[in-house]
């Protein structure tokens, strides 16, 4: 079942416009997640076993990046909103939002009588608190690059909160969405960061019963949580298998009800396993190539479009993803984003590449070293690849595999040629403003193209749509002349549940689950 | 000598090692196809006409991989062993015929780094070192120096009292002339027979670290490291884990093997 | 033996222990990466990495950091986790006792086993038990852990075989029949090359015994043969026994590292591998010393029971 997304950002006067109707739904479904048929009265009760394969180190939601600590935050705190199934923002803490003409000025007003785990109410103050932690440096917070327009944040009453920005930017509500911009309260990040870490507070659907990192974290209902009749789930357990084959033996053993993420040469088998239903997601997460432009020998065009030439797409689709993904062309935004044109197909055709090579003063092909994490594993299975696959035109690529931190320390960011991996972000202004500006949070290209800078920086503060799709087409257009990265493929998130398990999905964004609208019929 | 041909073991060990020694060789010269080349459209089959033992996930021949990472596995373990036993040998010998307290000092440093379990040893120092092949074969000689440089003292010491050694000294013989001439020909034994049997447990180790991704880095042919990369993919062909899996197995074997009956050849008291 | 002997065997102990948690600490202070790069990942800037580094102490001079540590270690303070955030002495302590749960049980299923398989080869030296007998210890001897623990999984384990889980942790306390069904696969894995070693050791330790003029002269007294086997040979060639037992413990140290990894197994030697990828220097040097301080008092204990057993070494 491979679920296809639309359009990712309402328009500023929709937004703006549909907090009634938001409401109105919150009111009546509460759950952005729903993607399943409403056809079968949930039933109440049981516990949910979720296997999953990388430590949960942190709960500290300000800065965790784990694929399992995502599912955890996400059913321990609520931000201000949350992104639906549907790509839309949904009031989550925040029960409606206004801003003025320019959308330069956003008031949230909060749900009253929200409490913390502990009991503490939610009001304004943890708000603020919250959103100066995520701008403050130190911090380390993930969600700062997405709300860096965000000057001032304050408290104009207790259920209210207005956010001054410095440009116009329509769509604040979904950058507050951001799976790391949930709130915590004043209280906690006052206190000593053990907590943060360990004693996770929140306003989610689930409270913390118990966290062995080593082994297993319990989560049970918060009975207290501000939306009526869900949880369905008593209590849900995220079980650490660090090895993948014990992993997937556990579920499909039936011992648990839910494999996180499937691996690309696991997913036939556990879609026909009996009881067990595996779950295709399209998504925009990618692998990609970095070439940096300013040194030799990517500083030429043609020898960026030579290696883009070198690459076959479609095998590395069958062969690395095993057919669940879908070949990419060097667009950094996938077809579910807003605003996305269509990319040209870039031939695998290794002869032109060679007389690109030579065209640019190599006739004799290029030698290198392409530097690769083992960190998720499919960077180094791509460098292999790439290696194969580009030696007929004259790319001599010595594929250069080392541990996680050794390439952060070394190479991330300062090396010429090496492969790095991205999630999906909400907007194409996310995904550029992440990675392709010159100031981006974590430019590595060394692309710097003012022009392309001014583009995004107008296209952001633009209220008219179609204007902005104008905007946006050129930028794209800039990005496939000039090639800043190599995208071969988008790979597809998986997941499966079993038999009985109710409503589990993922979002293509890998970090939202809905976990409060999963529930079981075990008979 | 001619005991050891009676020896079942120990042939069995002798031909497994020619068999290895051959593929150390020659491998890369008859191997069928590039390591490296991929086969997409006969990804992950069993054995066929044209792959004798297979394919792995990328399609790449399973005999060209395990013919060319004999080299690598092989000559880790050989090459970690006899730095190991070279150096150990160094210090041993002159622990022990030195003696007085230089002896005693380097007998602290000894126990000091044998208090540490082999595979922990080699896991801290391939931390350090960072990962790759050559610096887990270094990890591997560092750890295994110790103990050999123990065997190689203890093998002086109970020579240094034997009646050739005395009778040199009696002769006046130079310190230097003795060792080389009359305690290293005489220790050499045991030292050979522990360096053999430390041979397959380098190669388990080495295989081992390339399972844990701190060995050879992909996309190298170790064997090891072709286990760890199989894995997941063992339910849809078992021959990519099972063909690189004992193939380790067969080297240490033989490599023990031969290991036990030099051991009983070198050592007549000791019954079968 | 003198007490004069044990007192100066354990400060022995205790000097070789000092001697690696510098040696460890050395080790990690060469790192490229450390803990805060760990911790903050890609999203990290110079100024957050350097802040937190900051936060975790690891900017001061090496020298300081050393004898922080160490003095806290002798007011049995472990310190703090750089990674989870967490106390080190539960977090290493907890560990403990699960990969203590799983090497026991490794270690008499081990004996159990072995020591009967070596004695039946020995005995029936030359036969077809004895062959097949030595053909399994070499074949376990051969195998590591990863491709052991790897084909028990695919053909016990799983969907397939179903007869086992595969891999996973109850503690005994929590229910103990749940604790035996997860601890059969790993402690398999572990026990094999020591059942094989161990058998092996027996076996040529009782043939040399069984020869011996000792047994020949106890045999013409008239005794009767299983006397003869119970009374006189088996004491004899279990002391070397013991001295193997207490060289695999080593083995085993290194051992669990790689099964509790494909197990999943919460014990040390999954947390150490953590903690070596992460660059957790206070978990890494607790596991350390803990590991070390095993094996060197493993080895004590041998040296100890092979004097109560064997009448000959006098210490």
């Amino acid at each position: 079942m491979i679920k296809s997304l639309k359009q990712f950002t309402k328009t500023r006067s929709e937004m703006v416009r549909g907090m009634a109707v938001a409401v109105g739904l919150a009111a009546v479904l509460a759950l952005p997640g729903t993607g399943f048929a409403q056809n079968e009265t949930p039933k109440v009760g049981g516990v949910l076993k979720i296997a999953h394969s990388t430590r949960i180190a942190t709960m500290n939601v300000l800065n965790l990046s784990g694929p399992a600590e995502y599912p955890a935050i996400d059913m321990l705190y609520s931000g201000l909103t949350r992104i639906g199934m549907d790509n839309h923002p949904h009031p989550d803490l925040a029960e409606s939002w206004s801003a003025n003409s320019d959308a330069t000025v956003f008031d949230f007003k909060l749900r009253p009588n929200v409490t913390f785990h502990d009991g503490t109410p939610l009001t304004s103050d943890d708000v603020v608190a919250t959103f100066e932690a995520i701008q403050d440096p130190a911090r380390g917070a993930s969600a700062r690059s997405v709300l860096t327009m965000v000057e001032k944040v304050e408290a104009i009453d207790n259920l209210t909160v207005r956010f001054t920005l410095t440009v116009s930017y329509a769509d604040l509500p979904v950058a507050v969405a951001h799976a790391n911009a949930r709130i915590i309260s004043a209280k906690a990040l006052a206190g000593p960061k053990e907590n943060l870490e360990n004693k996770p507070n929140g306003t989610g659907p689930f409270k913390l019963e118990s966290y062995d990192s080593s082994r297993m974290t319990r989560l049970v209902r918060n009975d207290n949580y501000f939306i009526e009749g869900v949880p369905y789930l008593d209590a849900v357990e995220l079980h650490l298998f660090p090895d993948l084959t014990a992993q997937s033996a556990n579920y499909l053993s039936g011992n648990m009800d839910v494999l996180l993420a499937v691996e690309q040469a696991d997913y036939d088998r556990i879609d026909k396993a009996p009881g067990s239903n595996a779950l295709r997601v399209a998504s925009g997460r990618f692998v990609n190539v970095v070439m940096r432009f300013d040194q030799k020998p990517f500083d030429d065009v043609r020898v960026r479009k030579a290696l883009a030439m070198s690459i076959d797409r479609q095998t590395l689709v069958d062969v690395i993803l095993e057919g669940l993904g879908r070949p990419a062309r060097d667009n950094i935004l996938s077809p579910e984003y807003a605003y996305v044109i269509d990319s040209p197909e870039i031939p695998y055709d290794t002869a032109a590449a060679k007389q690109l090579l030579a065209d640019a003063g190599y006739p004799d092909g290029i030698k290198i070293d392409l530097v690769a994490s083992n960190r998720p594993a499919i960077r180094g299975q791509v460098a292999i690849a790439i290696k194969q696959m580009a030696l007929p035109a004259g790319f001599d690529i010595n594929v250069k595999s080392m541990p996680h931190d050794t390439y952060l320390a070394n190479y991330w960011r300062k090396g010429n040629f090496y492969m790095a991996y991205w999630g999906m972000r909400s907007t194409p202004d996310g995904a550029f403003t992440l990675l392709l500006t010159s100031d981006a949070s974590y430019e590595d290209t060394a692309w710097n193209n003012k022009e392309f800078d001014a583009i995004v920086a107008k296209a952001r503060s633009t209220p008219d749509d179609s204007e902005r799709a104008q905007l946006y087409a050129e930028a794209q257009k800039l990005i496939l002349r000039d090639t800043p990265y190599i995208i071969p493929f988008f790979q597809d998130v998986l997941t499966a549940s079993r038999d009985g398990v109710k409503g589990w999905v993922v979002h293509p964004l890998n970090r939202v689950y809905y976990i409060e609208s999963v529930w079981l019929d075990r008979n | 000598m001619s005991d050891f041909a009676r020896h079942p073991a120990g042939v069995a060990g002798a031909i497994l090692l020619t068999i290895i020694a051959l593929a150390v060789l020659f491998g890369p010269l008859v191997a069928p196809y590039d390591p490296q080349a991929f086969h997409t459209t006969v990804r992950l089959q069993g054995p066929s006409a044209d792959h004798w033992l297979g394919t792995d996930q990328f399609g790449r021949d399973l005999l060209s991989r395990l013919l060319f990472g004999a080299r690598s596995t092989i000559a880790f373990g050989v090459g970690a062993t006899m730095i190991s036993v070279i150096a150990g040998s160094l210090i041993g010998v002159t622990a022990g015929v030195v003696g007085g307290w230089i002896d005693s000092v380097i007998m602290r440093g000894l126990d000091g780094m044998l208090a540490v379990p082999d595979l922990l040893f080699v896991l801290l120092i391939v931390t350090m070192l960072g990962a790759g092949t050559g610096e887990a074969m270094l990890a591997v000689s560092i750890a295994f120096t110790p103990g050999m440089a123990r065997i190689s003292r203890s093998s002086v010491l109970s020579i240094r009292t034997r009646e050739y050694v005395l009778a040199a000294v009696a002769r006046g013989e130079s310190q230097r002339y003795i060792i080389l001439s009359e305690v290293i020909p005489n220790a050499i034994g045991p030292i050979i027979v522990e360096g053999t049997i430390r041979v397959s447990f380098a190669i388990m180790i080495g295989a081992t670290l390339g399972f844990l991704g701190m060995g050879a880095q992909p996309p190298s042919t170790e064997w090891g490291l072709m286990v760890s990369e199989a894995r997941q993919f063992m339910y849809r062909s078992p021959w990519v884990v099972a063909v690189p899996g004992l193939a380790i197995a067969v080297a240490a074997m033989g490599f023990n093997l031969f290991g036990d009956a030099l051991r009983d050849a070198f050592d007549p008291r000791r019954s079968r | 033996m003198s007490l004069g002997y044990l007192t100066r065997r354990l400060f022995s102990v205790l000097l070789v222990l000092v001697i690696v948690s510098f040696a460890v600490f050395a080790i990690t202070m060469i790192l490229p990466g450390n803990a805060a790069v760990m911790i903050l990942g890609e999203y990290a800037t110079e100024d957050q990495l350097l802040a937190l580094a900051e936060v975790l102490g690891l900017n001061r001079p090496w020298y300081i950091q050393y004898f922080e540590w160490a003095g806290n270690i002798l007011q049995a303070d472990w310190g703090m986790s750089l990674r989870l955030s967490l106390p080190v002495g539960e977090v290493v302590g907890d560990a403990f006792w699960n990969s203590a749960s799983l090497a026991v049980t490794a270690l008499v299923t081990v004996i159990i086993v072995a020591i009967p398989l070596g004695i039946l080869a020995a005995l029936y030296r030359g036969s077809k038990v004895d062959l097949g007998i030595g053909l399994f210890a070499y074949v376990g001897t051969a195998m590591p852990e990863f491709v052991t623990a790897t084909l028990l999984l695919v053909f016990l384990a799983g969907s397939a075989g179903g007869y086992l889980p595969a891999g996973g942790f109850i503690a005994p306390n929590e229910s103990f029949p749940g604790f035996v069904s997860h601890v059969i696969l790993p402690a398999g894995t572990l026990g094999l090359i020591l059942m094989a070693h161990i058998a092996r050791q027996v076996r040529s330790e009782m043939s040399d015994v069984l020869a011996s003029d000792y047994i020949r002269a106890a045999r013409l007294k008239g005794l009767r043969e299983r006397t003869v086997i119970r009374r006189h040979a088996l004491p004899n060639s279990l002391a070397p026994a013991v001295a193997v037992i207490s060289l695999d413990i080593g083995y085993l140290l290194g051992g669990i590292i790689v099964v509790e990894e494909i197990f999943a197994w919460p014990g040390l030697g999954r947390l150490l591998i953590y903690a070596l990828e992460n660059r957790d220097l206070p978990v890494i040097q607790a596991i350390t010393l803990l590991l070390a301080a095993v094996y060197a008092l493993s080895n004590l204990f041998s040296d100890l029971a092979i004097a109560a057993l064997d009448p000959r070494v006098r210490y």
